[in-house]
């Protein structure tokens, strides 16, 4: 437990606040839009699952121009 | 030039709409804090989970940190110039092909409204992602290793701007000139590949505005060349010139090609 005080968190939280609204608004818009390029349900896991560019992956190839 | 706030606002609604007003600036916060996280902890993190045997040193160099900004402006120079590439490609090419330029053609337009509007909404968007990343960093920075001058960093960023600006004009003229695709693949060798190929053969020359990130981390550390540096200022701002003159010949020669 000692270690996980000794993380400085105040540094950590934007890092992972950042990520979840990526992670929020990659899935509004997947939802909004629902017109992408392979199956919905793949787009959900890799926004969610992949680390820091899954959404950044989403929103540069997975939108459909129009 | 009323044509032209009508067309800076539906660049901006576009922007908004497809969110690239809120994850460009973000991702680019992102990279600015995760630089100086990691170059801080990385040898701790190595040692709780690198699986490193039993004894084993793990020598990790003593950055400044100025060292940590030049190493997330390499940083910026992969993946920040990927995702302006891929970003904004097809800014003007796309909305040739989906049927958006056919009712803008129609329309009494000038070309050179047509393009400013969205070279410089684009040029906002990316360059304030940048600042705002640098920006985020260099307070992350100053937390974890110590205090860059401000006027350092004003100093660098401005320089890093001008290559920025060179690269987003290169992307619209290419978008103006030729399809999403084809944008995309010029678009990285020019940029990407282009800044790789000057850093290994390019010690002949001091000149190209390929060099401005080298002397923008130079603005940093030890200060640069300065004949050679304001040379390639100049040439830079030339070359930009030049871009988007071709990009606003070009997106009005490409009109006829628009799908209807």
């Amino acid at each position: 437990m000692e270690e996980l005080a000794n993380i400085p968190w105040k540094l950590i939280w934007p890092l992972i606040g950042i990520q979840l609204i990526l992670i929020v608004v990659a899935l509004v818009d997947l939802f909004r839009n629902r017109n992408v390029k392979g199956p919905l349900f793949l787009w959900i896991l890799i926004i969610v699952f992949i680390n820091i560019i899954g959404p950044v992956i989403y929103f540069l190839f997975g939108r459909r121009q129009s | 030039m009323n044509g032209f706030n009508v067309l800076l606002k539906k660049e901006w609604r576009e922007y908004s709409r497809n969110y690239k007003l809120i994850w460009i600036p973000l991702v680019f916060i992102l990279f600015g804090v995760i630089e100086p996280l990691t170059n801080r902890y990385l040898p701790e993190i190595m040692e709780k989970v690198g699986n490193l045997p039993e004894g084993a040193e793990f020598p990790w160099p003593e950055f400044t940190g100025q060292d940590v900004f030049i190493s997330l402006m390499s940083q910026y120079q992969m993946i920040g110039l990927l995702i302006i590439i891929l970003g904004f490609m097809g800014a003007i090419s796309a909305e040739r092909k989906n049927g958006t330029a056919s009712l803008l053609y129609v329309r009494p337009l000038s070309f050179t409204s047509y393009f400013m509007s969205k070279w410089i909404t684009i040029n906002v968007i990316v360059l304030g992602s940048v600042w705002v990343g640098f920006g985020s960093s260099w307070y992350y920075i100053w937390a974890l290793f110590g205090k860059v001058p401000v006027q350092d960093v004003m100093v660098f960023l401005a320089v890093y701007s001008l290559w920025i600006v060179f690269v987003t004009s290169i992307v619209l003229a290419l978008s103006a000139s030729f399809s999403t695709g084809v944008t995309a693949a010029l678009g990285i060798v020019l940029t990407i590949i282009g800044s790789v190929l000057d850093s290994v053969i390019g010690q002949f020359w001091t000149i190209t505005p390929w060099k401005l990130p080298n002397y923008a981390a130079l603005m940093l550390t030890k200060g640069a060349d300065r004949t050679d540096f304001w040379l390639t200022v100049v040439l830079t701002a030339l070359l930009i010139g030049i871009l988007v003159i071709a990009g606003i010949l070009m997106s009005k020669r490409n009109a006829s090609k628009a799908t209807v």
